[in-house]
């Protein structure tokens, strides 16, 4: 197999790869698997930069991919810690929640249901705040089984 | 000589500046001691410089030379243009270097006609101060007041003594402006605010004429100093002032003649018009009475309408050099001096008779001055201070009067009040006798000197003529109108109006003093001066007027049998006879003049003041309201309407675009993508 032969396979997965994550990011409306549609593009792109450094037989691609995935990862805490915080204001993964920045005097595209945000305060699992000692009820510290 | 000019100057102006900053917290009810000293000691000062132009002039005449006499005091440079480019030939043959480099330096002068001015206008400053302490009192603008009035008496004694036309106009601007404020004084009444602005802006009709004369002076003659330059190296004149001895000892060469030179003249004149209040322009001086009577004092007598007379004075070589344009002042003087006196005849305000008798009187100075040469000035300036005394002793005795009546001066109102104001009447007597010019008192003496002159000016033209007929005429209107103020004031049956609360009094000592002061100058004055012609040779030695020393005094003392003070004698005298008849006589005999004059139609159209008012108003004041009604439609209509479409042009595309923003993400999302494929196509195509 020739090297362009090689090359337009590469970018023939590549390119599907970001086409799928495109359509994917377009067509769904989970926040998570709008996120895992970014997460295909980047791989697309990779892919083709891993074939293009094959072709020129250059290692300059091999650094950027490293780049990418570092990049990825970093961007994966981050985007899912948001996706954590707007799941909590919002109550669900529907990125059709997040409507606010629509203007006023359009209709919205989901009815939203304030009352019930209001009614049931959500009780998700919480992490201590960072930098802070955790705070451990007195109860807790006093209950020494052992004496 | 140069610390004096500027210590009578600089003084008014520190007691302005002083007043204004430790007035309204620190002085308070002492707010008129800094005005009185400084306006003290500018007169004593004044007087000084008199003396010592006096004893100059005296000891030049004692070797034999024609006394001539200036004092320039340069004190900075305000403006200095150097010149760029341009040919160091002089451009024209009347011009000066001074065409190549604009240059405005602050100049003093000190001459004849100044100093005579510097008194007159401390001394009637200094008397009006004092007044008003009194007249004044409990005022709660009272720092204001005499703020305003240093500054007033500040710009005439600088306008008196530049020697500069830009400097002129500067300090005839500041006197305006400074009269706006005092009429304007009560600015919580809406009459006085109004008059405020009148007196503003009829004046700035005037002004408008004088700033182009003052440009055609300047692009004619190349400067605007009225004394030459002169080179402090060579001791050559550099540059030849407009009123310098060095154009005027040949005037055939160094002025200007011809029509250019009428047409400056005019110019200037009609800004002496504004100021001087003569005819066209003699509106704003009636309603000037609005504000506080001191004021009106001071505007009539000592800083405001002589303005204009001195103004024409200073420049008379420049009027001489111009004929029509002397003709066209004494027309327009003797218009404005019968008219004032006819409108006087019927008005029932004690001031406003008097504003009215103070056009007339302004209009014979101007008479004076339309026979030109140093004798016109000279029995111009004697009647200007005669006039300045005799008028500021009205005026604050008719102050006297409203004090007295709680600030009623309406004639039909008051009356009979001689017993109850016994300082205030005799004093104001004598006013009134020396305004209709009987014989010891001083305005007999200044305004028989311009009848005489113009009757002798008679024997060459026939227009002087019909000027002094109509002049004489005036003198015998002067004595009717004074003296039916008078006798209505104070005699016949007492009236008091219901203001006064039956609390008619003498004014204070403050007040009498000055009136009494004014009252023994409005005496003494026309003696001393008159006869003597003292005025006449001491303005000899004013640089722009001894070049007509020459030949103006030798015709003054010819004249075999002088009718001229036993004509206007006898029509004084009969005039104040048919004064007192009008208005003490019985009804029958002033009855069927009254209705002839009615029949005429002169009655109403003296009542109405020739109607002036109503045609100004007409001409001027009614079609300005419709072109400001319409432009105001056309702001609100159109212009309203052109930025209405402009603001309502972004909100039209924004609520066609409003419809994307719909914040649905992937819609975003799209946009995004969208994009960047137009970007990748731009990059491939």
């Amino acid at each position: 197999m020739d090297r362009t032969a090689l090359l337009v396979h590469y970018l023939t997965v590549g390119t599907c790869l970001l086409g799928l994550g495109v359509v994917g990011f377009l067509s769904r409306r989970n926040l998570i698997v709008m996120f895992l549609s970014v997460e295909l593009m980047l791989q697309g792109v990779i892919i083709s930069f891993a074939g293009w450094d094959r072709y020129h037989g250059q290692s300059a691609g091999q650094v950027f991919i490293l780049f990418i995935v570092a990049i990825a990862a970093a961007e994966a805490a981050i985007a899912l810690a948001l996706v954590l915080n707007l799941v909590r204001v919002r109550q669900g993964l529907d990125v059709l929640r997040l409507q606010r920045l629509r203007e006023d005097i359009l209709p919205p595209s989901i009815p939203v249901d304030e009352d019930r945000r209001e009614a049931e305060p959500p009780s998700w699992p919480k992490l201590p705040r960072v930098g802070q000692p955790p705070s451990i009820p007195s109860e807790v510290l006093e209950y020494r089984p052992g004496v | 000589m140069a610390f004096l000019i500027i210590l009578i100057a600089a003084m008014p102006l520190g007691a302005a500046i002083l007043t204004a900053i430790l007035g309204p917290r620190l002085l308070r009810e002492y707010s008129h001691v800094l005005a009185v000293t400084s306006t003290t000691i500018s007169f004593i000062a004044s007087l000084a410089l008199l003396f010592v132009v006096g004893q100059t002039l005296a000891r030049s005449a004692s070797q034999g030379e024609q006394p001539v006499l200036e004092r320039v005091i340069q004190l900075w440079t305000w403006a200095e243009i150097a010149p760029t480019g341009g040919s160091p030939q002089i451009p024209v043959a009347h011009g000066t270097v001074d065409f190549l480099r604009f240059q405005v330096p602050i100049v003093l002068r000190v001459d004849p006609l100044t100093a005579l001015m510097l008194v007159t206008v401390t001394a009637v400053s200094l008397l009006v101060i004092v007044y008003s302490i009194g007249y004044m009192h409990d005022d709660p603008g009272y720092w204001r007041f005499f703020t305003y009035v240093s500054l007033f008496v500040f710009s005439m004694i600088m306008l008196v003594s530049v020697s500069n036309f830009l400097l002129l106009y500067v300090f005839w601007e500041a006197v305006g402006l400074c009269s706006y404020l005092l009429i304007g004084f009560w600015y919580r009444k809406p009459a006085a605010a109004a008059a405020g602005k009148k007196a503003f802006l009829v004046n700035r009709v005037g002004d408008f004429g004088f700033a182009l004369g003052i440009f055609l002076i300047w692009s004619v003659y190349g400067t605007l100093n009225f004394h030459d330059t002169i080179d402090p190296q060579t001791g050559e004149v550099y540059s030849a002032g407009v009123l310098g001895m060095a154009r005027l000892v040949h005037p055939e060469q160094g002025l200007l003649h011809g029509g250019v030179a009428t047409a400056i003249c005019l110019l200037l004149f009609a800004g002496a018009c504004g100021k001087s209040a003569q005819f066209p322009l003699h509106v704003w001086l009636p309603d000037a009475m609005e504000g506080p009577t001191p004021v009106s004092a001071l505007i009539h007598a000592a800083t405001m309408v002589t303005a204009g007379v001195y103004m024409v004075a200073r420049c008379m070589p420049l009027f001489q050099a111009a004929p029509h344009a002397l003709t066209v002042v004494g027309i327009i003087a003797i218009i404005t001096a019968t008219m004032a006196a006819i409108i006087a005849l019927t008005q029932t305000d004690l001031k406003r008779i008097l504003a009215y008798s103070t056009i007339s009187q302004l209009a014979y100075m101007f008479l004076g001055l339309s026979v030109g040469g140093l004798v016109g000035v000279a029995v111009a300036m004697f009647h200007l201070v005669t006039h300045a005394f005799f008028k500021a002793l009205l005026f604050l005795g008719a102050g006297s009067v409203m004090h007295a009546t709680g600030g009623v001066i309406d004639l039909n109102e008051i009356g009979g009040l001689r017993r109850r104001l016994p300082w205030t009447h005799l004093t104001f007597l004598v006013g009134s006798l020396a305004l209709a010019g009987l014989c010891p008192f001083a305005g007999f003496f200044s305004k028989d000197e311009i009848l005489h002159i113009v009757y002798q000016k008679a024997s060459v033209s026939t227009l002087y003529l019909v000027l002094f007929v109509a002049a004489a005429g005036t003198a015998a209107l002067t004595a009717v109108y004074t003296f039916r103020a008078y006798f209505r004031t104070f005699f016949g049956e007492e009236r008091v109006p219901p203001e006064a609360a039956g609390r008619v009094h003498e004014s204070p000592p403050v007040m009498i003093v000055p009136l009494v002061i004014l009252a023994i100058a409005s005496t003494v004055l026309g003696i001393v001066l008159g006869p003597t012609k003292v005025v006449e040779h001491f303005l000899a030695a004013t640089p722009s007027l001894a070049a007509f020393a020459n030949h103006g005094t030798s015709e003054h003392v010819t004249g075999s049998v002088n009718l001229v003070p036993w004509l206007s004698t006898v029509l004084t005298v009969c005039g104040i006879a048919w004064a007192a008849l009008l208005v003490l006589g019985p009804a029958t005999v002033a009855q069927p003049v009254v209705l002839l004059c009615r029949l005429l139609g002169l009655y109403p159209l003296s009542l109405h003041k020739f109607f002036v008012d109503e045609l100004y108003s007409f001409l001027v004041v009614r079609p300005l309201t419709w072109l400001a009604g319409f432009a105001g439609w056309i702001d609100r209509y159109f212009i309203d309407f052109l930025v209405d479409a402009i603001g309502f042009l972004p909100k039209l595309v924004g609520s066609l675009l409003r419809s994307s923003h719909n914040g649905w993400i992937p819609w975003y999302g799209l946009g995004i993508v969208l994009g960047v494929l137009v970007l990748l196509a731009a990059m491939l195509f």
